[in-house]
């Protein structure tokens, strides 16, 4: 076990802890993306054939980043359940909007359908993730924030104008 | 002057016994809110954070370290019946304006 649980986080470790877009991950890799698979043997760029079809070569990675990956992962899924009480709430306990029958419908039952979603989307994103670890690769990038954000936004909007429609009416 | 002394550190096993831990809390408390909606939906949903919170409660140390793809689909599980059963709520729960009350027209 290679330095578990002495605090030291490497910015894979905190990376993994973050659920932000990947797109900022750490430059020590490892060899597997501009490996020597894509290089003959003089040293020019003519791909090995063999070497391009086979898999990397998976190994266990630190018990820190698994355990980050996990808690990213659970993370996410009580985004999720937060999601769907949201829109139950919304949908069962606001007054109804007047002049607008569906619309608490209209804002409640997307989240409820966001948080189903975003639970399976999480198990597939931490699923990726830890193959990407175990293959020592950097980390894909997660679609989960922008879904989220996009999700949001759109309820959002849509809670904005049922406000309005009900306040003119 | 002394050296800047380490924070005190956590072990990232505890740390993810934690989440777990809040994890389940989040599925009771759904599920706690959801029995004043629908008794049936609620008691559902306080079952199912049973084997959540039985989760959380076998984890112990970094022997421990990963849990299974089996349990994490677990979760995932839930949370997708939790969120279907919220949607039956959302559509046919007691509400005079209902969902399914606008369908059937009154």
């Amino acid at each position: 076990m290679t330095r578990a649980g002495d605090g030291h986080e490497s910015p894979h470790d905190r990376r993994s802890d973050d659920p932000g877009p990947a797109d900022t991950g750490p430059a020590d890799t490892g060899p597997a993306d501009t490996g020597p698979a894509d290089t003959g043997p003089l040293g020019d760029r003519r791909p090995d054939a063999s070497a391009r079809d086979a898999e990397p070569a998976e190994t266990e990675p630190d018990p820190r980043f698994t355990l980050a990956n996990e808690r990213t992962f659970l993370a996410w899924s009580r985004t999720a359940l937060a999601l769907v009480a949201a829109g139950l709430g919304i949908v069962q306990l606001l007054p109804p909007f007047p002049g607008v029958p569906a619309g608490r419908h209209v804002v409640g039952v997307p989240l409820i359908v966001l948080g189903a979603v975003m639970a399976v989307a999480a198990y597939v994103d931490m699923m990726r993730n830890q193959r990407a670890l175990r293959r020592n690769q950097p980390l894909p990038r997660s679609v989960l924030p922008r879904l989220l954000a996009a999700t949001i936004g759109g309820v959002a909007t849509v809670a904005a104008v049922v406000v309005l429609l009900s306040a003119t009416s | 002057m002394s050296a800047n002394p380490r924070p005190p550190v956590i072990d990232p096993a505890n740390r993810t016994r934690l989440a777990w831990t809040r994890t389940a809390v989040a599925f009771a408390a759904l599920g706690g809110a959801m029995l004043k909606l629908s008794p049936v939906a609620g008691l559902v949903v306080l079952v199912l954070s049973l084997p959540i919170w039985a989760v959380t409660s076998r984890r112990h140390g970094l022997g421990a370290a990963a849990a299974s793809p089996r349990r994490l689909r677990l979760v995932t599980a839930t949370v997708v019946v939790v969120a279907f059963a919220a949607l039956l709520v959302a559509i046919f729960g007691h509400s005079p304006d209902s969902l399914g009350q606008l369908l059937r027209g009154r």
